[in-house]
C-alpha cells in the first residue's frame, strides 16, 4: 500500500501529463493547416467553428461540440478548457499501480478586429510545503493580431507567455523528440512569435526569454523556428532550429519533419528527427550532441476510433557507447463525443538495442473538453 | 593458472567498459546532463514544485540537493544511489530510469568523494 501511495505521490501531475494540445495526427486528413480548427497559429487550445464541427463529425456521438453544449456568450468572447486524468501502472523494475491529475484549465479569448488577448489558467501542482496559491498558474497569455481574422490564412504575432512553435507538436509530452528536443511540456516562455501560415507552407520564428519568475522546462533565452512546405495534399516536409542560452549550458536544436497521408488506407505517417548540441557553461570543455526521433503511424477508425503506433529513439551522448534508449508506444483514442476522449496509451522502453528493459507504463485517460 | 588468465580478461573488459564513456565524473555533468533532463521536469523535482525538497533543475539547485542526498561520499551507497538503483516502486525517475551507464559514472563521483558541492 505504501508502495502505492509513493508512485501516487510521485507521479501526480506527472510523467504523462499532456497540455491542451492539437491532434496533427489528422493535419492532411482534413485541414492542412492548425488555423483550420484552431484559433492559435500553431494550434492547441480553443477550437474554431471548424473545429468544433470536425469534433463533432469525428467523434461516436458528436453531439454540440462548442463550449458547454452551445451557452450563449458574447460574440467577440471565445472559452474553453480541458480537464484531464489517469490511471494505469507503470513497470519500472517492478510494477506499481499509479493514478494522478494531468490537466485542469479554463482559458478564454477576446477578439476584437485582427487583435485578441489569450489567456489558459488553472491547476498544477504547488511547491512541497509551499504556499497553496502557487498551485494557480498560467501556462499562456498573450496578445494577437492577425491580419486575415475571418481567413485561417495570413500573418501572425504574438506577445506574451507562449511555447513557440517547433516540430510536430504531439498532445503526449512523453513523445522523445519533445521530452528530451526542443518542445518539452511545460517549456512556456516570455516571447514574441510572428507566424505566417498559408494552405502551402507556414513559417514561424519567435525570439523569447525564459520566465522569470515561475519555474519552467526552459531556462535560457534564445530564439526558435519552425517551417513547414505541403508537398501536394497529402504531404508536407518541415525543418526547426533552436537555440537557447541559461547560465547552465548553450542548446542548440536543428531537426526535420515530415508527414505523409495515405487516403486508401487511411493511414497517416509522422516524424521528426533532431540533433542537439549542448555546450556546458560550468565545464567549457564538455560538448554534447543528442540524438532524438519519433515515428508514429495513426489511424482513425469507425466509432469514433484512432490508434496511434509510435516508435521513438533518443542517444543521450553520441560519446558514449550504447547510452541511448528506444521505445515503443501504442495508443487507442476513444473519442465517445466531441467532448470525451478516452485514452489507452502503452509504452515499451529498451536500453541499448534491448539489452537492458527499461520497463513502460499502461494507462488509461480520459480528457474532457468544455 | 587459468585463474589469473581469466582475472586479466575480467581488468581487460572493465577497463574497455571504462574507455567506453568518456565523460568526465564530475558534478557539473552529472547535474547538468544527467538529472536536469531526467529529474529536474517542472512537474517534479523543479525549483517550482520542489517535490520532496529537492530541485534539480538547475546545476545550482542540483548542487543543494546533492548535498543532502549523497553528503560526503567516500563509497557508500548514499541515498541518491538508492532510489537510482532500487528494483521496486521506489525507483527514480518512475516512468524512465536512469541508464545503467549514468548510474556508474554517479558512483563513480560519489566515490571519488563528490568533490564539486
Amino acid at each position: 500500500m505504501r508502495t502505492i501511495v509513493f508512485v501516487v505521490a510521485a507521479l501526480a501531475a506527472a510523467s504523462v501529463s499532456r497540455r491542451a494540445a492539437a491532434y496533427p495526427q489528422y493535419q492532411l486528413d482534413s485541414e492542412k493547416t492548425c488555423t483550420g480548427c484552431h484559433l492559435a497559429p500553431d494550434g492547441g487550445g480553443i477550437l474554431n467553428e471548424n473545429g468544433t464541427n470536425t469534433a463533432e463529425t469525428t467523434a461516436w456521438r458528436g453531439g454540440n461540440g462548442q463550449w458547454m453544449y452551445g451557452m450563449s456568450k458574447p460574440s467577440w468572447l471565445d472559452l474553453g478548457g480541458d480537464v484531464r486524468g489517469a490511471a494505469g501502472y507503470v513497470n519500472a523494475g517492478a510494477s506499481s499501480a499509479a493514478g494522478y491529475p494531468m490537466q485542469a484549465e479554463v482559458s478564454a479569448n477576446v477578439h476584437w478586429n485582427g487583435f485578441s488577448v489569450f489567456a489558459i489558467g488553472g491547476l498544477r501542482r504547488p511547491q512541497d510545503q509551499g504556499s497553496a496559491i502557487h498551485a494557480l498558474w498560467s501556462r499562456e497569455h498573450y496578445v494577437m493580431w492577425q491580419s486575415n481574422p475571418e481567413d485561417h490564412e495570413g500573418f501572425y504575432i504574438r506577445v506574451g507567455r507562449l511555447l513557440p512553435t517547433f516540430g510536430l507538436r504531439l498532445a503526449e509530452h512523453v513523445v522523445y523528440t519533445q521530452r528530451y528536443g526542443g518542445y518539452p511540456l511545460y517549456g512556456e516562455v516570455y516571447a514574441v512569435a510572428a507566424s505566417y501560415v498559408k494552405d502551402a507552407f507556414e513559417v514561424h520564428a519567435a525570439g523569447f526569454i525564459h520566465d522569470p519568475i515561475a519555474s519552467a522546462e526552459e531556462h535560457g533565452n534564445g530564439g526558435a523556428l519552425y517551417a513547414e512546405a505541403r508537398l501536394g495534399d497529402h504531404a508536407a516536409v518541415g525543418a526547426e532550429a533552436k537555440y537557447s542560452a541559461s547560465d547552465d549550458a548553450h542548446r542548440t536544436y536543428g531537426g526535420l519533419t515530415g508527414k505523409l497521408y495515405l487516403p486508401g488506407p487511411k493511414l497517416q505517417l509522422l516524424g521528426e528527427a533532431q540533433v542537439i548540441r549542448q555546450d556546458f557553461v560550468a565545464a567549457a570543455s564538455d560538448k554534447v550532441t543528442q540524438l532524438a526521433a519519433y515515428a508514429l503511424a495513426s489511424h482513425p477508425f469507425g466509432g469514433g476510433f484512432l490508434l496511434d503506433v509510435g516508435a521513438g529513439h533518443f542517444t543521450e551522448d553520441t560519446r558514449v557507447k550504447g547510452l541511448f534508449r528506444d521505445c515503443l508506444d501504442a495508443q487507442m483514442h476513444w473519442f465517445q463525443t466531441s467532448h470525451l476522449e478516452w485514452l489507452l496509451s502503452a509504452r515499451v522502453e529498451l536500453l541499448d538495442l534491448g539489452s537492458h528493459t527499461n520497463g513502460g507504463y499502461l494507462l488509461a485517460q480520459i480528457h474532457y473538453r468544455l | 593458472m587459468g585463474r589469473m588468465r581469466c582475472f586479466s580478461l575480467l581488468l581487460a573488459l572493465l577497463v574497455a567498459c571504462g574507455a567506453e564513456d568518456p565523460r568526465p565524473a564530475t558534478v557539473e555533468v552529472i547535474s547538468v546532463e544527467i538529472l536536469a533532463p531526467a529529474c529536474g521536469a517542472p512537474q517534479c523535482h523543479s525549483t517550482s514544485t520542489n517535490q520532496s525538497g529537492y530541485a534539480f533543475d538547475t546545476l545550482a539547485t542540483a548542487k543543494a540537493a546533492l548535498k543532502q542526498l549523497v553528503g560526503t561520499g567516500g563509497g557508500e551507497r548514499h541515498n541518491l544511489m538508492e532510489v537510482l538503483t532500487a528494483n521496486g516502486g521506489k525507483l527514480m525517475p518512475p516512468d524512465a530510469p536512469l541508464d545503467p551507464q549514468d548510474i556508474t559514472l554517479i558512483e563513480t563521483w560519489i566515490n571519488n568523494g563528490a568533490k564539486g558541492l
